[in-house]
Parts: C-alpha cells; sequence; structure tokens
C-alpha cells in the first residue's frame, strides 16, 4: 500500500510539475530586455559547475569507501555478519 | 549493532533534493526571463519549408533566406511550417525553436551589435537540409 502511495506521488508530481510550470512561468506580463545569451549561457555553466562538483563529491567518496574498506587496509574490522573469526 | 544509526543517509538525501530544488529554481527563472516578450517587440513571421526559410515583416515585405533587424530592437518570431518539422535557429543569438506544421511557434530576441549570423534548420527535413540556411543581418537603428 506504501509502496502503491509513493508511486502515485511520483506521477502525480511529474504531472503536477510541467503544469505548473507551463501555466505560471511565461506569465502574460510584457518582459524586459535582456540578452538570452548570457541568460542562457549563465545557466548552463552554473548548472556545469553543480555538476562536476556532485560529480566529484559521489565519486570521492566511493574511492574513500572502497580504499578505507578493503580487507587488507590496517584497520578493517569483520562485521558482525562475518563472525569474528578473522 | 546498537550504534546503527542513519542520518548520514539522512543527510544525503536532503543534500540531494535541496540541489534539485535549487536547479529546479535556477532553470524556471531562465526560462520565465527568456520567454517573456517585451510589449513593444515587433512581429516577424517565419515560414519554414523545404529547404528555405521565408520572413514576413509587419509592414507585409517578405524576404527569403535573409533576415533584417535593427539592433537594440526586440523581435518576436511567430514560427510556421508549411510542409515537415524543422527547427529556426540562430546559433550566435541562442534561438532555436521548432516550426511545427498546423501550429505556431514563438521565440523573442534582442539583438545588441551590427553584424551578420548565421540561421540553420536544426531538424533534420530531408534531402537538402544541411543546405536549409539563411543569413541575419542585424543593422544600426534607424530611430
Amino acid at each position: 500500500m506504501k509502496g502503491i502511495l509513493g508511486l502515485f506521488l511520483v506521477l502525480a508530481a511529474l504531472v503536477v510539475v510541467p503544469a505548473v510550470d507551463l501555466a505560471f512561468a511565461a506569465g502574460d506580463e510584457p518582459g524586459e530586455y535582456l540578452d538570452r545569451r548570457v541568460v542562457i549561457w549563465n545557466l548552463f555553466f552554473r548548472m556545469m559547475t553543480v555538476a562536476f562538483v556532485v560529480g566529484a563529491v559521489v565519486s570521492g567518496t566511493i574511492i574513500w569507501q572502497v580504499w578505507r574498506f578493503r580487507e587488507s587496509h590496517p584497520k578493517a574490522k569483520p562485521t558482525p555478519y562475518e563472525g569474528t573469526d578473522w | 549493532m546498537s550504534e546503527h544509526s542513519n542520518w548520514p543517509e539522512w543527510i544525503y538525501v536532503g543534500v540531494v533534493i535541496a540541489l534539485m530544488c535549487w536547479v529546479g529554481a535556477e532553470a524556471w527563472q531562465a526560462e520565465r526571463l527568456v520567454e517573456h516578450v517585451p510589449a513593444d517587440a515587433e512581429i516577424i513571421k517565419v515560414t519554414g519549408q523545404q529547404w528555405f526559410w521565408t520572413f514576413e515583416y509587419e509592414d507585409g515585405t517578405k524576404t527569403i533566406g535573409d533576415l533584417y533587424v535593427e539592433s537594440g530592437k526586440a523581435y518576436k518570431f511567430e514560427i510556421h511550417s508549411k510542409d515537415v518539422i524543422h527547427s529556426f535557429n540562430i546559433h550566435d543569438y541562442v534561438v532555436l525553436m521548432d516550426a511545427v506544421p498546423g501550429r505556431v511557434t514563438t521565440v523573442w530576441f534582442a539583438p545588441v551589435e551590427v553584424g551578420t549570423h548565421d540561421i540553420q534548420c536544426r531538424e533534420y527535413c530531408g534531402l537538402i537540409h544541411y543546405n536549409m540556411r539563411g543569413t541575419l543581418h542585424v543593422e544600426e537603428a534607424s530611430t
């Protein structure tokens, strides 16, 4: 039941967010003069910065985990699941 | 296992949600800015067909392949297609909008410098798609 509810929540968000975007993003009031090159390329470079920072943090965490929790690490300890006979 | 804790996972989930909200808000704001057409924008009817572009200005004159605008003014393109799907692109000004048969799509821009720029169809539309080009001529403002 919880799974179905979660699924419907995700589906509702997928429908609702683009609908709200379509209804309100452009608006009816007249816009201002702007250089769309600046707006669009700024957005692009900021998003690229986010993407590369997230990529570096995630891959760095994975690399650290693989290095720290390898069997041959001096501080490696067996988990309770693996028993105490190490 | 008594010291088990989920808090790093919850922090991770929170950071991901916050990042997605921020990215979504930034994109929304950029979209809001570039989709608001200034009230005094001149309307230019752009018609794509295999394999050339026709531009019709507010005074009724038409040009084929060459688009003439003035720097410092805003222009709203109403884009039509007579046959298949094309895509109207002025790469240097980040203008890109599909031309869909039976629909009118719109996009606006305000050129800031005098010069010439390429116009190119960006949706494969048949044999001569590669040569469905045009030229944007940005001229000095007349008034």
